[in-house]
């Protein structure tokens, strides 16, 4: 009957989701190394409308057959395809805490077949197994001086071994040495992921690959910078102003398929209550 | 639509614990040594939806959307660094010109026995013994501790209080004699694991066999030669190292943080209230 009727519905459930995620966005507005998340929506697969029909053969003898023309593609609606975080810089922010360590991209290579920027992570040591890589800066040290993320995973060193220290008192320089009274002990450990899409985005602002092969180290790798600043977290980079503009955009977009919802609703009014009435 | 308001009070709670903390920094702005504390937030679970099982079109990012469910405080550090020392001419009245260094209080522990607390707010007292001795006590009557852990008696009838850079604390009779005290120095590394008994207080954990850890690690006593490390001085008190621009700018993101989130819950709600009016 009415076409429409469910693909307005799936309008709005796009919609729906699309602002749950612009929710979380603005949650996360402060949270150190947060990512935002952005979303694509997408058309469900067309499908071929055929009208079927009789048809006669003009033959002495008329032979009647069934008739089948194609009358062309129609979408049934959208959905909310992929979710994938928008990896730029956040802003720096100073903190003043020695287990502060903020990671500066540099300059990051463009993959050429994908065109995704690269990104680079500080590595951690995944309870279960592998590694887990992080952008949020906001390291401690725990009670046998190992550095850790707030949730406890062991940042690892470039050799991929958990760093003991002392205590706080400790220096890290732009190339990501760790100084102990100008000692160097350790080596902050980076990641690089050509291309950081593929990885799938945790709680306590951790990715992981999909199938739970380790990145390779980012130092040695060419056109791979970065450095590191103690003393600062890196920011989220949610842009609030955008995240507003574009759930006050979600909400329109569902009021409009509500809108049209309702039209579908007076067209099987009329068809039901007024078709066919007598008086 | 629930999930946008379920994201948005999640995180509205949390930021209203980030609000306390930094209204517990600023009114702490004028207590001696009062160290001001960093809270930073960090993403709560990410949800799997696998919604395109039937669109076997190829995507970027692994299979499925994820979703977060919005913000929650990680963790909470103190900022160790000194703060400023503010002159105050009194005999009594002492400051570390070193981080990390903390006078030791004996502290009762509320089942007649007593602890070891440890605090940066020299301000301290003499108080009458009933054998006519002088009890060196801060400024809650607790009696502060000397090198040997015990509290510190001199006799009665001083003149004259001092004490010199390394905490060995000089009174001078009428008749010239002297009475010297070591003042028990420890030094604080791993700062995070220690307790917040109130705002000038910190004192070891009561679980600290069950974690596994060294108390002499985490605290260092400084004793014989380790006591030149000790940078004491006279009539001096240290001020707290609360940064009150800072911490302004601070509230000033969170609340603007609390409106958005809010706002969040607003625009949810008249989603609803558009699923309402369908009919």
């Amino acid at each position: 009957m009415f076409r429409g009727f469910t693909t307005v519905a799936s309008g709005m459930i796009a919609q729906q989701r699309r602002t749950e995620l612009l929710t979380n966005n603005m949650a996360n507005a402060n949270t150190p190394g947060f990512k935002a998340d952005q979303s694509t929506i997408r058309s469900f697969p067309d499908m071929l409308m055929s009208r079927l029909g009789p048809t006669q053969i003009p033959t002495e003898d008329p032979i009647s057959g069934k008739y089948d023309s194609k009358v062309g593609a129609i979408s049934t609606g959208v959905y909310m395809q992929e979710t994938m975080a928008l990896m730029s810089q956040g802003q720096l922010l100073q903190t003043d805490l020695n287990t502060d360590i903020a990671l500066i991209n540099g300059s990051l290579p463009v993959d050429e077949e994908t065109g995704q920027t690269g990104a680079v992570f500080y590595r951690l040591q995944h309870p279960t197994e592998g590694e887990a890589y992080t952008r949020n800066a906001n390291f401690t040290l725990d009670g046998a001086g190992y550095l850790t993320n707030p949730q406890g995973l062991f940042v690892l060193d470039s050799e991929g071994q958990p760093i003991q220290l002392q205590n706080d008192d400790f220096q890290v320089d732009s190339s990501g040495q760790i100084l102990v009274d100008n000692v160097a002990v350790a080596r902050l450990g980076v990641s690089f992921s050509s291309q950081p899409n593929t990885l799938v985005k945790q709680d306590n602002g951790l990715y992981r690959s999909v199938d739970g092969t380790d990145l390779p180290s980012a130092y040695n790798i060419d056109n791979v910078t970065f450095s590191m600043q103690q003393g600062y977290i890196e920011g989220s980079n949610v842009d609030t102003a955008r995240t507003m503009t574009d759930m006050l955009t979600a909400y329109r977009a569902f009021e409009a398929n509500q809108k049209v919802l309702q039209a579908y609703d007076r067209s099987m009014d009329k068809a039901v209550n007024e078709v066919g009435r007598v008086n | 639509m629930l999930r946008t308001m379920i994201t948005a009070t999640n995180t509205l709670s949390q930021l209203q614990s980030q609000i306390d903390i930094i209204g517990n920094n600023l009114s702490n702005t004028g207590t001696h040594g009062y160290k001001a504390k960093d809270a930073k937030f960090q993403e709560l679970l990410y949800q799997q939806y696998n919604n395109d099982k039937l669109d076997k079109v190829e995507r970027d990012s692994p299979t499925g959307i994820r979703y977060g469910v919005g913000a929650a405080l990680a963790q909470t550090q103190m900022n160790w660094k000194q703060g400023s020392l503010q002159s105050t001419d009194r005999d009594l009245d002492f400051a570390f010109q070193e981080p990390k260094q903390y006078f030791n209080v004996l502290m009762p522990d509320g089942e007649n026995g007593q602890q070891t607390a440890y605090t940066r707010q020299g301000a301290f007292y003499v108080s009458p013994m009933e054998n006519g001795e002088l009890m060196l006590v801060n400024g809650d009557g607790y009696p502060v501790a000397n090198a040997g852990g015990q509290a510190i008696t001199i006799p009665d009838g001083v003149t004259d209080f001092s004490i010199n850079e390394t905490g060995i604390l000089t009174a001078t009779y009428p008749d010239g004699t002297t009475q010297q005290r070591e003042l028990a120095v420890s030094v604080l590394q791993k700062p995070n694991v220690m307790e917040h008994l109130s705002a000038t207080y910190i004192a070891m954990p009561g679980n600290l066999e069950e974690l596994g850890l060294n108390a002499e690690e985490i605290m260092t006593d400084l004793q014989g030669a380790d006591r030149e490390e000790i940078a004491m001085a006279n009539g001096m008190l240290e001020l707290s190292n609360v940064d009150t621009s800072k911490e302004m700018t601070d509230l000033m993101t969170a609340q603007r943080s609390y409106q958005f989130n809010a706002r969040s819950i607003t625009i949810a709600d008249q989603m609803m209230g558009l699923i309402n009016g369908i009919r």
